[in-house]
């Protein structure tokens, strides 16, 4: 008996995923675990595996589709299976091939038969009336859903200016003076919805390029037009953008962040890192310890010590957590990932740089798990490797605070009345003013700073 | 004002009544409408009320009973003409779109067609393909005619006393699955003025246009969809020609968003119609494609569950709800 896979859960928060590639195609033989495709989710790229046995009849997707939670992308059953007696509603539920333009001015089908896709045959009144449905396939042609009820699944693809935005939220960008060329937004098919518009316009404080005055040759006829701009390169929004876009947009905009920011005195830290990694170098499958390192070991004793600001916000109440997971900010080529460093206050510093490495390394190879990027409660973002003195991050919800790091400076320092040379290093909190006040940030970075300014504390616990 | 609780039917029923009492040349004419008590119940006692004068058994001869009821109000009656369901209206198709739609048109005036055509609408519970119509759509489209789809008692009632005193054709589409709805009525309730919709829920994210037993599915859906943060306002159209363009298109102006739920086929008919006032009016305003629930675009099925699957039920009113709020 054939059967329909389906695009399953790859991770907790997947609502949809991008098939990106087939590994078995049609008439292939497929055994139980056998690779049939990957899948890009919201978090990761994952291995699409089988849970049956069976020959892979029909592909329902292509490769580079966009499908969502539980749509049908294959069947699987023994060659020569009659699959017409799968029901056709189902499998009218795969989304259309991107290689066929969905587009309904190319779906040359009498309107009043277009209306009858998700229904059985049996249901028709005439074959007559629908030869054309019972003639074609149904996998190649039938939209996703109900015609008469939603419109088109995707809108076609971007052509040069054309961008696609509900009228009303043209209405609006008029009025604001808003320029949505490049605009991509949530609606349908990346349609530019109301909802977008806070972020097009709140961008457009920052971007010149987003708000323009309304061109001078407005008013006067005579003047010259106004040359034509280059056209920007367009980057189609990766998943892991289009997450970060959403997560960030949502933390910036809703959780009321404060900054708190001090200097530390890094001068123990950096000779004890000195000689830690001397005498580490000298032990079996050596690990080099990093500045971060002994930082989100520093930062896990700090919470422990003072766990509200190891706390997160939800509408009830404030949730202080029992546990200290550490998310680690790694950038990677499409963007940024925050694996987790779990229980980071209970292991060695050695450990902590280790996991940091290997978490860093799987992140860059686009394997990490979802669960290994969840739950943290709390975020370090280091820049430091980068030149960067001091900067704010943005909370990465739900957790209530992220601690942004610069580099180590050498610099004139004040000490016993005297100018010398010195280390320092920044640190900024962000905090959500929901959960953590300007005290409790404050006692949090002070036994922080405590940590760091006297580091034998950090491997003594 | 003292409000009782009446039946839909009831409501019918005291509306004709005060009507018949009021105008002596109001009159009900149907099959069965008399000496079985009505097909449904709605005109039981009329009979006993005001005899075989004013209450007339007819045959089973819709375009005959149809025709003699035009007749009549061109010479100064005010028929009532029940059919058993709107499904047998069919065979007097004829009558009403040539005759009682244009006889004041084509005579200049000379002759009105005071004019009431009533009935039960829709689908029932498995009546089968031919049973289960929604005429509304048809006799909607033709001038002349105006086609009325209560969904509460209070309306049934002050409309169908608008209906009995227009001077024109007015279709009164009513539902078998409506009949015993109870509802609060006020007494003396006097006509309610005719095109007129009415929110009868108010919210601010998406506008859902109903009317008669889908104003009940549309305000299911919205209980659940409010548990879900989404705030729906219902319009209740009451009447479908003429139809209230206005309150339509200033609910969409607040929303931004539109879904029509009509029982019916979805090619043309009045969810169309709703669709093309809100895109033309309110063009500017609309964040999402309008969408629309209908009966699916299949003779509707005998089986229960293929009835049901076919019919526009909450679950799909929620969905669509949904999707044009990007959810």
């Amino acid at each position: 008996m054939a059967k329909i896979l389906e695009m399953p859960k790859l991770s907790p928060t997947m609502e949809e995923g991008v098939l990106s590639a087939w590994h078995k195609k049609e008439g292939d033989a497929v055994a139980v675990d056998d690779l049939l495709a990957e899948v890009e989710t919201d978090k990761a790229t994952m291995e699409f595996r089988a849970f049956d046995k069976g020959t892979l009849l029909k592909i329902l997707v292509a490769a580079g589709s966009n499908v969502k939670l539980g749509q049908p992308v294959a069947i699987l059953g023994t060659p020569g299976e009659d699959l017409t007696q799968i029901s056709p509603a189902r499998v009218a539920n795969a989304p259309p091939s991107p290689a066929v333009d969905p587009g309904p001015k190319t779906e040359a089908l009498p309107a009043a038969s277009s209306y009858a896709h998700d229904l059985p045959a049996s249901m028709l009144p005439t074959p007559a009336l629908h030869a054309r449905e019972a003639a074609a396939p149904r996998v190649s042609t039938a939209s996703p859903l109900d015609r008469t009820e939603h419109e088109p699944e995707g809108l076609p693809e971007r052509q040069g200016d054309r961008v696609f935005a509900s009228p009303f939220v043209r209405k609006q960008a008029r009025e604001l003076g808003v320029d949505l060329r490049g605009a991509t937004g949530t609606g349908q098919g990346g349609r530019v919805v109301v909802g977008d518009l806070s972020a097009l316009t709140g961008s457009a404080q920052a971007s010149h390029a987003m708000v323009r005055a309304a061109p001078s040759t407005m008013n006067t006829g005579s003047a010259p037009a106004a040359p034509r701009l280059a056209e920007p390169e367009v980057r189609p929004l990766s998943m892991m953008r289009k997450t970060i876009a959403r997560r960030l947009t949502e933390s910036k905009t809703t959780v009321p962040h404060f900054y708190l920011t001090l200097d530390v005195d890094v001068e123990a830290l950096v000779a004890l890192r000195k000689k830690l990694n001397v005498e580490l170098a000298q032990g079996e499958g050596a690990t080099k310890l990093s500045v971060n390192d002994l930082l989100v070991k520093a930062c896990a004793l700090a919470l422990v010590r003072v766990p509200e600001a190891n706390a997160q916000f939800s509408p009830e109440a404030i949730l202080v957590h029992r546990r200290v997971d550490i998310s680690v900010a790694v950038a990677v080529p499409e963007g940024l990932v925050t694996p987790v460093v779990r229980d980071a206050d209970k292991k060695s510093v050695a450990t902590v740089a280790r996991e940091i490495r290997d978490l860093a390394a799987r992140a860059k190879a686009k394997k990490l798990k979802p669960e290994e990027m969840q739950d943290g409660t709390f975020s370090i973002s280091n820049l430091g490797m980068f030149g960067i003195d001091a900067f704010s991050a943005v909370i990465n919800p739900p957790e209530g605070a992220i601690l942004a790091v610069g580099r180590v400076r050498d610099e004139p320092v004040v000490k016993d009345g005297q100018i010398v040379a010195g280390k320092r290093m920044s640190v900024t909190l962000s905090c959500d003013h929901r959960v953590i006040d300007g005290a409790v940030g404050a006692a949090f970075l002070a036994e922080l700073r405590n940590l760091l300014e006297r580091p034998v504390r950090i491997l003594t616990g | 004002m003292t409000m009782r609780t009446l039946r839909y039917r009831e409501a019918l029923r005291e509306a004709m009544i005060e009507e018949m009492e009021r105008d002596d040349r109001v009159f009900l004419m149907g099959e069965e409408v008399g000496h079985y008590q009505g097909a449904y119940k709605v005109t039981e006692g009329m009979l006993e009320k005001f005899g075989e004068r004013r209450v007339i058994d007819t045959p089973i001869a819709e375009g005959g009973f149809a025709g003699i009821g035009i007749g009549a109000a061109m010479v100064g009656l005010r028929p009532i003409i029940e059919f058993m369901t709107w499904n047998f209206g069919a065979i007097a198709f004829d009558q009403i779109l040539n005759n009682a739609a244009k006889i004041r048109q084509m005579s200049g005036g000379q002759f009105s067609c005071p004019i009431v055509f009533r009935g039960p609408n829709g689908s029932a519970r498995q009546v089968g393909s031919q049973h289960s119509h929604s005429m509304e759509h048809f006799f909607a489209t033709v001038p002349g005619l105006k086609v009325i789809a209560p969904a509460f008692p209070i309306d049934a009632k002050g409309l169908m006393k608008t209906a009995i005193r227009d001077e024109n054709p007015v279709l009164v589409m009513e539902s078998e699955t409506l009949y015993s709805v109870k509802g609060e009525v006020p007494d003396g309730l006097d006509a309610l003025p005719l095109g007129v919709a009415q929110i009868v829920r108010p919210g601010t994210d998406v506008t859902i246009v109903a009317y008669s037993r889908m104003t009940h599915v549309a305000l299911e859906a919205a209980v659940a969809l409010e548990k879900e943060g989404i705030s729906v306002e219902i319009v209740d159209l009451r009447s479908l020609r003429p139809l209230d363009e206005d309150t339509i298109v200033q609910s969409v102006r607040k929303t931004h968003r539109c879904v029509v739920v009509h029982e019916g086929w979805p090619y043309g008919g009045v969810g169309a119609e709703v669709s093309d006032r809100v895109q033309r009016l309110a063009f500017d305003f609309l964040d999402a494609p309008i969408l629309r629930v209908t009966t699916r675009d299949v003779p509707m099925p005998y089986n229960a569950k293929l009835e049901q699957y076919v019919l526009p039920q909450a679950d799909r009113v929620i969905a669509t709800v949904k999707r044009v709020h990007n959810r």
